[in-house]
């Protein structure tokens, strides 16, 4: 095994990346995709990133084609029907590789050393090799020759989202960066620059990053507050609701669908949106069920983080990788077999507000969460952007997936990465919770409050609206969306 | 008839709607036997008063009872809802793969509770041979006829139809007519029609909606009313001239010699079906042409080989406007030159922006506005608004708006730049009378003009262009 990259760099050299992180303004966009133009970009993998990308880059003046395995074309498997039905020329490795300027790997995380290994021998001199995460090349070391460029262009958006802001004239938030090793001609700022206006990411704001602070960043977020949180959310919140009497349907309603709900109010106006949908005397309530919560927690995160950053988690999950995922299949069936999985939501409408009335420790959980993961992330030396990116921004789409198909199908779809680090952290947080989940009631999670009157002293409610205003997250947020906002309503 | 067999009763009923819209002081009575059309000018609340009866909205005073348990519905919001579920069931970005969706044939079993009329309706429909094709990967008029079907075999006590001859070629609607026609004797119809010369035989009474109120009933066979309503209908055509386009708002020349559009033995294909092939087609410049064929034949696929947003306009070979497509030039250079309306893209305009940002929208060819606008601009789409009686709402958002008052605001969109080409796939669906008058007046307008080329797409033979002398027909493959 290669050894982590991160791990190799001096501690000056590791905060200077891992502090790395510019809003970037639409100004420096002016070149358009020149840098690109009349070189051939070669897409490795069809799946919806490597589609929708290819699909937005050939209609900004772009020559894309599409590399696959020499197995697929020839059973023209899916990938290759969907390249081919899009009229993109279709090749195997030996055909296309060695004719790119620029190869786009948009394969999953954990075929990156295989793919990457069979591609770079074919690779041009001076050619650029580009990723949408930096997981092979941070935490798995892999060499790239020196002659080649590498840049990263990571839309933060599903495909299909890629594509459909594209086609109204605009863009999804995309994060860009270089490694810097691998810069031998200085074209990687150029090369990354042009292409993130060819998905049309410069409309929607582009945040120049670094290798080491996308993986250091996404790897926090995805297994704590991304899908750690809401797995154990999930599965303690239905306990509770069980043991307190309510109909087992619609606990499991409640959750399914309340993630999505809550967290929608979170993608429109951060924390501060999703706590001003509470009643007062909940809203209340929430804020200190949280305050409780992370300070249990705090270690917890603090652990995640520390494990990300000394590449111990990295090592210990491709181990798992070496021993065929035993670990991780096993603790996948294990999420199949849980009371919460296993019930079937009812088919009794829920209101969207009763999400929020009745979910007050649903609402605590992920604000909890997001600022645990954020304060966690930026005390350890990650930049306040990417660290809101990688925990509040990216909630909504994980809180999505649990509502199509609840807790099995959410970790059988996200990266295997984000995953196995998911599963460390729920068997890490449900007995961790153990006591304090003791003391909570119906009132909180399945009930409601159910007050007679609604009336609370307006010295404390003024306090904790201060507190959750306050807090650097929504700062950062407000600026961040704002950024969207502005350019989306320019008038 | 007898009072006791009131069907359904509707008495001073006031509904509120998600989009801010209100019916008020409604009061209708429904008998057996008694058949529905519901008209009125786009925006009176047609189809507001055919979703009473399914329950929509917030009841705000009144009552309604007597509303059977199971009603078949079609509409453009229904058609569109379906097609959005069918979106967000796609599961493509969290399995990172293309998903394929619901294939149309379990689309119609969700609800259908009798085959062999479905079987019966597919084939008159000529959609047998496309149940297996998935339900998005339909055209407009092929996913209309799933509802229809859907609609007529759940086996509804009451069937309420909004627009249900909207988008049918002429086969298929000569189908659902006499299907209709054959209901008629057991199951009561609502049916909204923007145009009286639609309104089918069997049709005993006539509904006229006005600013969200139910003002006129009248029997089909009183035939001063009836006479009156139609003049009602027709009333208020106004003098119309079109608006300028911004003047500096400046294209590329455009070589006058070469044609605007050429495409040599042009093919959409999928690896199981063609769509078309071995198509030839020029147009020059100043030549209106008006293209014309079946449900499924390819219209839609054809255009968007022109506007390049179908995605196999890479492997033709396709020259518009000095560009050969696939030679580095990119999508927005083509669609500078480009007015366009479709049904599709009104399904895609989905973005919560005001009426006048929709309009202006069209300089920059955006779905929602991100770029800042001009003085003159905004001029000019207040100007817009007043031909289309709509200034004092410019600042209401386009969601919240009805479907034929959206329709008119896309076709002042495409058509706010004096674009070299302008194109109008079946630009009048959901129009009411006097608006798809005023269209086509508008259009003839622009038709007029010698630096706009038009290309309409349309089923009704009534709706002739004066100035298109160009015909396509695309055959059913």
């Amino acid at each position: 095994m290669s050894t982590n990259y991160f791990n190799t760099l001096s501690l000056r050299e590791q905060l200077e990346q891992l502090g790395k992180c510019r809003f970037m303004h639409l100004d420096e966009f002016s070149d358009g995709v020149d840098a690109l133009k009349g070189k051939k970009m070669v897409v490795i993998g069809c799946g919806a990133q490597g589609l929708n990308q290819g699909l937005n880059l050939r209609d900004s003046g772009l020559d894309v084609s599409y590399t696959l395995r020499a197995e697929a074309i020839a059973e023209k498997r899916q990938s290759w029907k969907n390249a081919t039905e899009n009229g993109f020329t279709v090749g195997t490795y030996e055909e296309l590789i060695p004719t790119a300027d620029v190869v786009l790997n948009l394969t999953p995380d954990k075929q990156h050393t295989a793919v990457v290994n069979s591609v770079m021998p074919l690779m041009k001199e001076g050619a650029c090799l580009s990723y949408s995460h930096g997981f092979n090349i941070v935490e798995e070391g892999m060499q790239i020759r020196d002659d080649l460029t590498v840049i990263m262009v990571a839309p933060k958006c599903p495909g299909s989202e890629v594509r459909a802001e594209y086609v109204r004239g605009f863009g999804v938030p995309t994060l860009i960066a270089v490694h810097e090793n691998n810069d031998p001609k200085g074209e990687g700022l150029a090369l990354a620059k042009a292409y993130a206006v060819g998905t049309g990411g410069h409309k929607a704001g582009v945040l120049m990053s670094s290798f080491i602070a996308e993986v250091k960043s996404d790897l926090m977020g995805e297994q704590t507050i991304l899908c750690g949180m809401l797995q154990t959310g999930s599965l303690l919140c239905f306990d509770k609701m069980i043991e307190e009497g309510i109909d087992p349907g619609y606990a499991s309603k409640l959750i399914q669908y309340g993630w999505e709900t809550v967290t929608e109010a979170l993608k429109y106006g951060g924390v501060t949106n999703m706590m001003d949908r509470l009643s007062n005397p909940a809203k209340i309530k929430a804020f200190d069920l949280a305050e409780e919560m992370k300070d249990i927690m705090r270690p917890l995160y603090n652990k995640h983080q520390d494990d990300i950053m000394t590449g111990k988690f990295s090592e210990t999950m491709m181990a798992d990788w070496a021993n065929d995922d035993k670990e991780l299949l096993g603790w996948r069936a294990d999420t199949a077999e849980t009371a919460y999985e296993k019930t079937p939501a009812t088919e009794d409408e829920i209101t969207e507000q009763e999400y929020f009335d009745n979910g007050i420790l649903m609402v605590a959980m992920v604000k909890a969460g997001v600022e645990l993961a954020f304060e966690t992330m930026t005390s350890a030396g990650i930049i306040a952007d990417s660290a809101y990116y990688e925990s509040l921004h990216e909630t909504p789409l994980i809180a999505n997936t649990i509502a199509r198909k609840k807790l099995y199908e959410m970790n059988s779809t996200i990266s295997d990465t984000a995953e196995y680090g998911c599963y460390l952290y729920n068997h890490a947080c449900v007995p961790l919770l153990g006591d304090f989940m003791k003391n909570i009631k119906s009132d909180v999670i399945g009930a409601g409050l159910q007050l007679n009157h609604t009336g609370v002293d307006n010295a404390r409610l003024i306090e904790v609206n201060d507190a959750i205003r306050n807090h650097p997250v929504e700062a950062i947020g407000s600026t961040l969306r704002g950024y969207m906002s502005d350019m989306k309503k320019i008038v | 008839m007898t009072m006791q067999h009131l069907l359904i009763n509707v008495s001073d009923l006031t509904v509120e709607f998600d989009k801010g819209f209100r019916c008020s002081n409604i009061n209708w009575q429904l008998f057996p036997g008694q058949h529905w059309m519901i008209c009125g000018s786009n925006g009176a609340g047609k189809s507001a008063l055919a979703a009473i009866l399914t329950g929509a909205g917030d009841i705000d005073g009144g009552y309604i009872t007597g509303v059977p348990e199971r009603i078949g519905v079609v509409s453009f919001e229904a058609q569109a809802e379906l097609i959005e579920a069918e979106r967000r069931k796609d599961d493509a970005d969290i399995l990172d793969v293309i998903a394929e969706g619901t294939p149309a044939g379990e689309i119609i079993a969700q609800v259908c509770k009798d085959q062999t009329l479905a079987d019966k309706l597919c084939e008159q429909f000529g959609l047998t041979p496309l149940l297996d094709r998935a339900f998005r990967k339909l055209s407009t008029g092929e996913t209309r006829k799933v509802m229809l079907i859907r609609a007529l075999t759940s086996k509804p006590q009451l069937l309420i139809l909004d627009e249900p001859f909207e988008g049918l070629d002429a086969a298929s609607l000569a189908a659902l007519q006499q299907h209709l026609l054959s209901l008629a004797s057991h199951i009561p119809m609502v049916i909204v029609l923007n145009r009286l010369d639609q309104c089918p035989e069997f049709v005993t009474h006539i509904a006229f909606m006005q600013d969200g109120k139910l003002t006129q009933q009248i029997a089909r066979d009183d035939h001063d009313a009836y006479q009156q309503l139609t003049q009602l209908m027709h009333l208020k055509t106004t003098q119309l001239t079109l608006p300028p386009t911004d003047i500096d708002h400046t294209l590329p020349e455009l070589d006058p010699a070469k044609p605007l559009v050429q495409l040599k033995s042009a093919a959409v294909k999928y690896t199981d079906t063609v769509i078309f092939k071995d198509l030839d087609w020029t147009i020059n410049r100043g030549e209106h042409w008006q293209l014309t064929g079946p449900n499924g034949s390819g219209k839609t696929a054809l255009l968007s080989l022109i506007t390049g947003d179908h995605p196999q306009c890479y492997v033709n070979d396709i020259f518009v406007f000095g560009f050969k497509r696939g030679s580095g030039e990119s999508i927005w250079q083509i669609k500078q030159f480009i007015g366009y309306v479709s049904t599709a893209l009104q399904w895609e305009y989905t973005v919560g922006t005001s009426l006048r940002n929709v309009i202006i929208s069209g300089f920059y060819d955006s779905i929602g506005l991100y770029s800042k606008y001009t003085d003159n601009q905004r001029d000019i789409a207040n100007q817009w608004l007043e031909v289309l009686g709509m200034r004092d709402r410019a600042d209401e958002t386009f969601t919240s708006q009805s479907y034929g008052d959206q329709r008119l605001l896309l076709i002042a969109r495409a058509m706010v730049k004096h674009p070299p080409l302008l194109i109008l796939d079946e630009p009048c669906l959901g129009l009411d009378d006097m608006n798809r008058q005023q269209v086509l007046s508008l259009i003839e307008l622009i038709c007029a003009r010698s630096d706009s080329t038009v290309l309409y797409v349309n089923h009704h033979a009534e709706d002739k262009i004066v100035g298109v002398e160009n015909y396509l027909a695309l055959d059913s493959l």
